[in-house]
């Protein structure tokens, strides 16, 4: 018994090691770039950063937070990816349970319609879809030209705005949210719909207290993964977004890049990270309760 | 009799506003990608006329004499195979092992493969570089297959884990009792069953290494420059007509494959892979 375990450890240990390496450890390193230990891995760029700040003490120092939380623009950017982040998962949210909710209560092939429409970003390339989002917005776009013809000229431009951004975070995230919830909503049995339409139950109602509450896990599980799919995104903001501030994903390249201040970049991901760490505890949490209660109902 | 009207009434009205919210949903997600098409075809376009005044194949012509953009294709399709394959290799045997066993810490570390999503790319690519310059891996075709295959690990790890774990017991034990050994219980009962679920995984992956530009352009240029990474550069520098052709151009396989697999993704193979067990 001892040597199978053994076994099955070493059969699920590639990628574990791979993530290790190529993951784990940058971000080991990059955690105590910030913190001024420049040696080690960090030596090359240690080398051409502009404005690092080295540790004094043995832990390291908090210079480069203190330079990063001192300038203006990072709040904004980090109160603008906030935003965009809690605007974006609300609507994948409540966009994809409304597809689900119409796929699950009706049939034919006007639902299968919606559903393969729903999918379809899970298959364009983030960098075409924020392209085509981009112009399809843009003043001289579909939306600009249309809001042209009906006599609206100075109507707003969604490009180049954060509510452009969201529009596009909205249309990448989407098919995740409906996929879940759909799912979720399916393996509701009818039973359970009919019987409480035969006590009398509006549908409102049914959806109220039986369909909402029995997908509550994979709402989580939505709610998760585009908070963290969009707090880190860079492609999206980049192309939708205005050039600066913008969020903080693009401001981390733009700090890297054009700045060359390394260090600056890694403490905004560091920050990223951590509200993205926020968000990833409450889905394993989320899990952990689920599987208990099964666990106890086996 | 108002009674009756009220609620046909009430039944337009919902009718109403189910095809008005059908009507903008379609043109949310599919306006922004028909735009793009009409615009790759287009010759010349007057504003705010919603088709183009004469139809051309120039772009299109330009795209593929351009040597440049025609190889980063050709790249493009040789890295996605490859890095979907290898990360079969190094998931589908762990996949198996998380469903089937129990070992210290199993679900820490399957939670732990989430973690690649976690921190921030970029971020994480500023700090990669560093390791990479240390192995030699820049500029590398391995670098880049590395690079792209951390985005595939957690598909592929966690929708076959889920698709094995559902595989039921007596099944696998009816075979074995009337005499299959474990091999032939594994080809003829269990693969069968979780396949689908491995094909989605893959599609996924693949997708997921077609489409990664950032990583691969940190790591890849100058010596591959795929696609996605090629799109940047037309996005930034070229007329609005060679993006868009080029931008159909890379979306074509992810169509072709969307049509394969949607009876199955939309079948919950993805959604069980998102439940840890």
């Amino acid at each position: 018994m001892q040597s199978a375990k053994i076994r099955a450890a070493l059969l699920a240990s590639p990628p574990i090691i791979l993530i290790a390496l190529f993951v784990g450890l940058p971000v080991v390193s990059a955690v105590l770039y910030t913190f001024g230990h420049t040696g080690g891995m960090n030596s090359v760029v240690a080398q051409i950063a502009q404005h690092q700040y080295v540790a004094d003490h043995w832990w390291g120092t908090v210079g480069a937070y203190r330079n990063v939380f001192a300038t203006g623009s990072f709040w904004h950017s980090l109160l603008d990816t906030v935003l965009v982040t809690v605007c974006a998962t609300a609507l994948v949210l409540v966009l994809g349970g409304g597809v689900a909710l119409y796929l699950r209560l009706s049939g034919g092939w006007l639902s299968k319609v919606v559903s393969l429409l729903a999918v379809v970003p899970l298959f364009i390339p983030v960098v075409i879809a924020s392209y085509a989002i981009l112009v399809f917005y843009a003043p001289d776009g579909f939306v600009g030209s249309v809001c042209q013809l009906l006599g609206w000229p100075d109507a707003p431009v969604l490009s180049y705005t954060m509510v452009g951004v969201t529009i596009g975070q909205v249309w990448v995230n989407l098919p995740l949210g409906v996929l879940l919830l759909s799912s979720a909503f399916t393996s509701v049995p009818d039973v359970l719909i009919d019987a409480a339409r035969d006590a009398g139950a509006p549908m409102t109602r049914v959806i109220r207290s039986v369909l909402l509450p029995m997908s509550a896990l994979p709402a989580v599980i939505v709610a998760t993964f585009t908070a963290i799919s969009v707090l880190g995104s860079f492609t999206v903001p980049f192309l939708i977004g205005p050039s600066a501030p913008n969020m903080l994903g693009p401001e981390m390249a733009n700090t890297f890049g054009p700045f060359n201040q390394p260090q600056q970049a890694e403490v905004m991901a560091v920050v990223v990270f951590l509200l993205a760490v926020g968000a990833g505890v409450y889905y394993v949490r989320a899990n952990f309760r689920a599987s208990k209660r099964s666990g106890a109902s086996r | 009799m108002t009674g009756q009207w009220a609620r046909r009434w009430a039944r337009w009205c919902l009718h109403a506003t189910a095809g008005l919210g059908l009507v903008v949903f379609t043109l949310f997600v599919l306006g922004p990608l028909i735009w793009l098409i009409l615009r790759g075809f287009a010759g010349s376009w007057t504003f705010p006329a919603l088709l183009p005044d004469h139809w051309s194949l120039r772009w299109w012509q330009q795209v593929f004499s351009d040597s440049s953009l025609a190889g980063s294709i050709q790249l493009s399709l040789t890295f996605a195979p490859v890095v979907t394959v290898v990360s079969a290799l190094i998931c589908l045997p762990a996949a198996y092992a998380f469903a089937r066993f129990e070992f210290p810490g199993r679900r820490t570390l399957l939670i732990s493969l989430f973690a690649t999503n976690a921190f921030p790319k970029t971020g994480l690519y500023v700090s990669i570089a560093a390791l990479y310059y240390t192995l030699h891996l820049m500029g590398t075709f391995l670098g880049v297959v590395i690079i792209q295959l951390l985005g595939t690990v957690v598909f592929m790890t966690w929708i076959p884990a889920a698709a094995f774990a559902a595989v039921p017991r007596s099944l696998e034990e009816a075979a074995r009792d009337v005499g299959a050994g474990a091999p032939r219980v594994f080809f003829r009962v269990t693969l069968p069953i979780v396949a689908p679920a491995i094909l989605v995984a893959m599609i996924l992956s693949f997708l997921s290494s077609f489409d990664e530009a950032q990583g691969t352009f940190m790591v890849g240029v100058p010596n591959y420059v795929t696609m996605p990474t090629e799109m940047y550069t037309l996005v930034l520098n070229y007329p609005e007509q060679a993006a868009a052709v080029f931008a159909i151009l890379l979306t074509i396989p992810s169509v072709l494959l969307l049509a394969l697999v949607r009876r199955h993704i939309m079948g919950g193979r993805l959604a069980e892979g998102f439940q840890l067990r």
